[in-house]
């Protein structure tokens, strides 16, 4: 929590009120929000609830038919389809949570204009409010695995949790940077929309990062020829520093089939070594999805903090 | 809680407001006019305000529309932050400034319930404990499940009155909570004021009811343009207030000779702009609710009847419109009733005008139309707030349509003038 720093500005301008655990304090009231906004997303709806699941299956279902039925695009991995349904639930997730964050501020003006509380309270609602949606659709990918297919569970499955953590606080970082810029300019969210065509396609929601390598040659076994085509590498090294596609590619290790590999052990080569795996080769970059989401988070609060102190004045 | 400790103190506190000349609220005007970006004009809403307020003390403070008393509330509450100046408070702060805070109006009411509750400190069991007893206390036990949408506004204050009420805070702040309602309403707020003060809880309360500020509050302050011009005894306080705006003794408002005239038989005593809420708003958005509220007081026994008439300006002073109180509703001023008063509300659903600024002319005349009671030029003055931010001043509401040429139909040319269409053709454009 951010927003404390009230008290204790000795000398300078400032209001010192008692202390309190803010925590506690707030996190009825942070809850109390995610709920009732849960619960407005779907008002005025007939299919109310229904709405979050149908519209990843929708978009499922167009992914899978452009690329699967159309173009005929399959990496080969075991259970492809299930595979884009995961990356399409995550997408779901990374894109609602980020889109409904960023208008949590400047929607709620009446509210910051005539109460006290933090107000990152706000923006952890609408995130956690996305979040409920999210992880009870990863169930049901979960139990359609079950059910459909003989998916391997392994011990795998525990990194499913710091995984999800990964991604929560890639998108409230994200979120806390959006909502605080588009308080005062409303620009960001044209341009967040370009941006997230531009990140669905580098997320690798319907092939894997090592189908990718595998279509632009770049490394097929260890000391094998060059790749054909180098200055396209590029475009796999953004990718591998995309901590969406790096949580997608995990989580399809951890929860589906141990076939998928570790993003790790993709870009930085070690498995090729191993299995004749297609392998970005590129030790270095296996730390930069995680410095991207450590960045995104620091960099989100710190416009946050020192945007928020003039929200009230500003809406 | 000793009754010795200071629970609010105010040091050299300022606040400035820097409002910017030209909207920049976009990233393309911000970079196309980066050069000019400090262009602002700066009010100055609190100069060196310093006072204390001793724990259990009842505080009203007033001032006209502007000088700064809601901006030192939000200070004290945390909502705004002071340029200069410290602020120390002793006591748990309730965090609500006006009625119903963060109700939606999407959800029930037991939701809304949960929710402002949570705003207002309440935890989860507490509401639980208390849902009975709020909603008694709303008189609203059979709505309970009902959309706050579909209530009156009469019911959502009521609402919002009964859960403010819960808030078990040592130190209460209270912006304008009696504008919104009627008197049954206001007899509410008073038994809530005197509960407050028998159990010794520090109230401070902004209000244009300088009545209420005798009778319940220990002490007044007096701000004007920022500054703290009076502070003390409520009546001393008030009185000075009512010579500094020139409100006669009869209540009346006060006007130069140009702006006012009349018989002064009957006397308008105030002009407000509300919202939805019942909360004073003097930017309105364009398509909101208005209700204009003018309060009015009979001094003459020989006023039987009145008729009231509402002229409407833009800024330059055309006149956009005229209204007047409808021939059924004349009555009801009924017998002489002199010293008697009320209001009188002109409800727009749906405010048809954009972007700009507006007056409004009010006069009261004797039903006949022959004699002027009491008129007031730019009674109030209000600055609407269009945010799509269109040229002009009135709002059609119109529908666009677009309308192709049917081309199979054989018919080259996109628009003729319009044709009889035969009793056996089927009517439409399709013909043309």
């Amino acid at each position: 929590m951010f927003a404390t720093a009230d008290a204790g500005l000795a000398g300078a301008a400032g209001v010192a009120t008692p202390p309190l655990n803010s925590f506690r304090h707030y996190r009825h009231l942070t809850l109390e929000l995610a709920i009732s906004q849960f619960k407005l997303r779907y008002t005025q709806s007939v299919l109310g609830y229904l709405w979050s699941l149908i519209k990843p299956a929708m978009i499922f279902a167009i992914t899978y038919f452009i690329f699967v039925d159309l173009f005929k695009i399959n990496d080969g991995t075991k259970f492809y389809g299930l595979q884009v349904l995961l990356g399409v639930v995550v997408w779901t997730f990374f894109a609602e949570c980020t889109s409904s964050s960023m208008a949590a501020i400047a929607s709620n003006g009446g509210l910051i204009r005539k109460a006290y509380f933090p107000r990152s309270i706000l923006v952890i609602a609408a995130s956690l409010s996305a979040l409920f949606t999210f992880l009870i659709n990863l169930v049901i990918v979960f139990v359609i695995a079950v059910a459909l297919h003989q998916i391997d569970i392994g011990l795998r499955i525990v990194m499913v949790i710091p995984l999800l953590l990964e991604l929560y606080l890639l998108a409230f970082g994200i979120s806390l940077f959006l909502s605080a810029l588009f308080v005062q300019f409303h620009d960001v969210s044209h341009l967040w929309e370009v941006l997230m065509q531009l990140l669905f396609y580098a997320s690798g929601i319907m092939f894997s990062l090592t189908y990718v390598l595998q279509r632009l040659h770049l490394a097929l076994e260890v000391g094998a020829k060059k790749p054909q085509t180098p200055h396209l590498v590029w475009i796999v090294q953004v990718m591998a520093a995309n901590p969406i596609m790096q949580t997608i590619e995990d989580l399809r290790h951890a929860l589906l089939t141990p076939v998928a590999p570790w993003t790790e052990l993709v870009v930085s080569g070690h498995l090729a070594a191993v299995h004749q795996y297609a392998a970005l080769n590129a030790a270095w970059e296996v730390p930069v999805p995680f410095l991207v989401v450590i960045l995104a988070v620091t960099g989100g609060a710190l416009t946050f903090r020192s945007r928020a102190r003039s929200f009230a004045e500003n809406l | 809680m000793a009754n010795h400790d200071v629970a609010i103190r105010v040091e050299n506190l300022s606040k400035r407001f820097r409002i910017p000349l030209d909207r920049s609220a976009t990233l393309k005007h911000r970079l196309t006019h980066w050069r000019s970006a400090a262009r602002y004009r700066t009010l100055e809403a609190l100069l060196d305000v310093s006072f204390e307020v001793p724990a259990g003390q009842f505080v009203g403070i007033i001032g006209h529309n502007g000088s700064g008393k809601s901006t030192l509330l939000k200070i004290l509450s945390r909502i705004y932050r002071p340029d200069a100046g410290m602020v120390t408070i002793e006591g748990k702060v309730s965090p609500f400034l006006e009625l119903g805070v963060g109700f939606n109006p999407e959800l029930t009411a037991r939701e809304n319930i949960f929710l402002s509750g949570a705003i207002l400190g309440l935890g989860r069991g507490e509401i639980h404990q208390r849902l009975d007893e709020i909603i008694a206390f709303a008189e609203l036990e059979q709505f309970v499940d009902h959309k706050l949408k579909n209530f009156s506004s009469g019911m959502e204050v009521r609402l919002a009155f009964s859960l403010a009420i819960q808030a078990h805070a040592e130190i209460l702040m209270m912006d304008e909570v009696l504008a919104v309602g009627d008197a049954a309403f206001q007899q509410k707020c008073f038994d809530i004021f005197a509960r407050y003060k028998r159990e010794g809880r520090t109230v401070v309360l902004v209000t244009h009811e300088l009545g209420a500020v005798t009778t319940y509050c220990d002490r007044a302050l007096l701000l004007d343009h920022g500054r703290l011009v009076a502070d003390g005894d409520t009546a001393d306080v008030t009185g000075q207030y009512r010579r500094a705006i020139g409100l006669a003794a009869d209540g009346s408002l006060a006007a130069t000779e140009v702006e006012r005239w009349g018989s002064r038989d009957v006397v308008l005593t105030g002009v407000r702009i509300l919202d939805q809420r019942g909360v004073e708003d003097r930017n309105p958005p364009t398509g909101g609710f208005v209700r204009v509220e003018l309060g009015y007081r009979i001094l003459s026994d020989a006023v039987t009847d009145f008729v009231c008439v509402l002229w409407l300006m833009r800024a330059d002073g055309l006149i956009l419109s005229e209204s007047a109180l409808p021939v059924s509703q004349y009555a009801r001023v009924g017998e002489s009733q002199r010293g008697a008063g009320g209001t009188i509300r002109f409800d727009i659903a749906q405010l048809p005008l954009l972007d700009g600024a507006y007056s409004v002319d009010v006069e009261i005349q004797e039903r006949r139309g022959t004699g002027v009671y009491d008129h007031l030029k730019h009674a109030i003055n209000f600055r609407v707030i269009d945010r799509r931010e269109r040229h002009g001043a009135i709002e059609l509401g119109g529908t666009w349509s677009v309308v192709p040429t049917d081309q199979t139909a054989g018919s080259p040319e996109p628009f003729v003038s319009p044709q009889w269409v035969g009793p056996d053709e089927r009517p439409g454009l399709s013909r043309l």
